[in-house]
């Protein structure tokens, strides 16, 4: 009697969470089950085929993984190794009031990405540019036709802005986990800084260091806004070419769009599955 | 009296200076974070600024100009709808549920704490994609509903973290047995007794998705597009039509946002209400 009106209680209680497990459903789950099932399917004749992904193999899209995957990487290191830096000086900074304030600028600029941050790179990294025409009044340095913002390289730029105070987010925490302590015993048996770091920083550092990596190619890998302002078609990069499909810029039979659009959510699951590993290894040391 | 300069001529003598490759750092991380910034509100009343390094003279014109902008404020107007909208359906989706699952439905929080980072898993364009696909019927159809609907799924993490992070720190549960040996149903608790506790949380939260939204470019893009121009559409629009009204527009754009964070910043130091504040004897 005891056991049914407990299972009787359990179940009624989940029809609490029905309203948003609905909505989650609906416009989140649904769809992209659909999605996934669309890659599938031939349109015409509605069989199934894995033609759309077959299709996938031209320089086109080829290109556009590749160049996607590069950005993202790249700009994800430049992030992990120079957020990690300035993170370590905005821990090791002895004011109290700085580290709230320059932590609070970081939260801020990290959610900059978009429309109004590609201009801004553009007012400064453009052809007339405030760095550029700086260089070339005071360093004889003429930074175009070789460089311009419009491009790979200039994309870095501006997604190394958001990607650096992400990281610096990410990794304050965690240096909460190198007790000083150990520093000054490792001192003490005669290690130097270089050695303290090398072989007990970095490797406590290290899951942090992986979570934070992820995270940042993840970031930059799904990023639409800021590469559609400043690249647009100069360079294929695979959130730009699953919005032309969207738009109907491109006459492309919609199966390859998703068939692009699962094989992103592959490398981004694959991401956020390795963050959260990582997160929970990087946990360890926090706590203790 | 005595004791006083005792302290401070210790902390004088132990205050510890930062290291040179510190202030190197800072000063680097500073300086790339803000020149854009500050080169765009300079843009935006610069007369003529393709020469030289700093502008060769100062106008207002350009705002004037932004402001006769035939869409400027039914663009306004219309990011304020969605953003509200947003928070207020993730208000009132996200508390109850968040509530329900902590007091009601511990089990559950794994599966609610998985369905939080889904969205960071699938890319805006690939939410976009699929809702496209899938609700491809009127009257949804690359309706403002559907972005509405889309919105949420983007920003509901951003009210998520807040909520339950204010919810632990009130001891809900004490509270709602509190309330409830004293004769109050379910939603007597939730309005009367949790809701005004977990304020400052649900604020922070309402702010963040609040910006978040108004900022918004690629799911509004994608899925209405012209249909429910929002001020990031008329920015990426002017973008290509005149810079100078564009810079206006994001010095717009950046100065809502710092706005917001201000705010959320402020809301956050009021501090939240744990249990012990309110045991504690004044």
């Amino acid at each position: 009697m005891i056991i049914k009106a407990k299972s009787r209680k359990a179940r009624s209680a989940w029809l609490g969470l029905l309203p948003f497990l609905l909505f989650c459903l609906v416009f989140e789950i649904v769809p992209v089950l659909f999605l996934i099932r669309g890659s599938f399917i031939e349109k015409s004749s509605g069989a199934l085929t894995i033609q759309h992904y077959v299709d996938l193999n031209h320089p086109l899209y080829i290109n556009s993984f590749l160049n996607s995957i590069k950005l993202s990487g790249l700009t994800a290191f430049i992030g992990v190794v120079l957020g990690t830096f300035i993170g370590y000086a905005i821990y090791r900074w002895p004011s109290v009031h700085a580290r709230e304030i320059l932590t609070a600028l970081s939260d801020v600029t990290t959610n900059f990405a978009g429309a109004p941050l590609a201009f801004a790179f553009v007012v400064v990294l453009g052809m007339n540019g405030v760095v550029t025409q700086f260089l070339l009044q005071y360093f004889q340095y003429k930074l175009y036709p070789d460089f311009s913002i419009y491009s790979f390289t200039g994309l870095i730029f501006a997604y190394v802005y958001f990607q650096l105070p992400l990281m610096v987010l990410l990794i304050l925490p965690a240096f909460a986990g190198i007790k000083k302590e150990w520093q000054e015993s490792s001192q003490s048996l005669g290690a130097n800084t270089f050695q303290f770091w090398w072989n007990i920083g970095i490797p406590i550092l290290m899951p942090s260091l992986i979570a934070g990596f992820t995270l940042l190619f993840a970031n930059a890998f799904g990023a639409y806004a800021t590469a559609y302002t400043l690249v647009q078609s100069n360079l294929a990069l695979v959130t730009l070419q699953i919005g032309y499909m969207i738009t109907g810029e491109v006459r492309q039979d919609v199966g390859v769009g998703m068939a692009m659009a699962v094989l992103s959510l592959i490398i981004m699951s694959l991401g956020i599955v390795i963050y959260q590993i990582a997160t929970l290894r990087a946990h360890r040391w926090s706590k203790s | 009296m005595m004791k006083k300069t005792h302290d401070s001529a210790i902390k004088s003598e132990r205050r510890p200076r930062p290291a040179l490759w510190q202030i190197i750092c800072i000063v680097l991380f500073l300086f790339y974070m803000l020149l854009p910034i500050i080169s765009t509100y300079v843009f935006s009343i610069a007369k003529r600024w393709d020469r030289t390094i700093l502008p060769e003279g100062y106008t207002l014109d350009f705002y004037k100009r932004a402001f006769q902008v035939s869409y400027f404020g039914s663009t306004l107007r219309n990011s304020f709808i969605l953003s509200l909208s947003t928070a207020l359906v993730i208000l009132i989706i996200i508390v109850p549920t968040v509530y329900w699952v902590h007091t009601r439905l511990t089990r559950a929080k794994p599966l609610l704490d998985v369905l939080m980072i889904l969205p960071f898993g699938i890319p805006m364009v690939v939410l976009a994609l699929s809702l496209v696909q899938i609700y491809n019927f009127p009257p949804i159809a690359r309706s403002p509903f559907l972005l509405i609907g889309a919105m949420v799924v983007y920003a509901m993490p951003f009210m998520y973290r807040p909520v339950v992070n204010a919810m632990q720190a009130i001891d809900a549960n004490t509270l709602t047995e509190a309330g409830q040996s004293l004769g109050a149903n379910v939603f007597q608790v939730l309005m009367q007794i949790i809701i005004p506790n977990i304020l400052p949380g649900i604020l922070s939260g309402g702010l963040l998705v609040f910006s978040t939204v108004f900022a918004e470019y690629t799911l509004t893009s994608l899925i209405v597009g012209a249909r429910f121009k929002t001020f990031p559409l008329l920015l990426v629009e002017y973008t290509r039509i005149n810079g100078n009204v564009a810079a206006t527009f994001s010095v717009i754009s950046f100065t809502i946002a710092w706005l917001a964070s201000i705010l959320i910043l402020w809301v956050g130091s009021k501090g939240q209400h744990t249990t012990a504040d309110t045991i504690r004897v004044r």
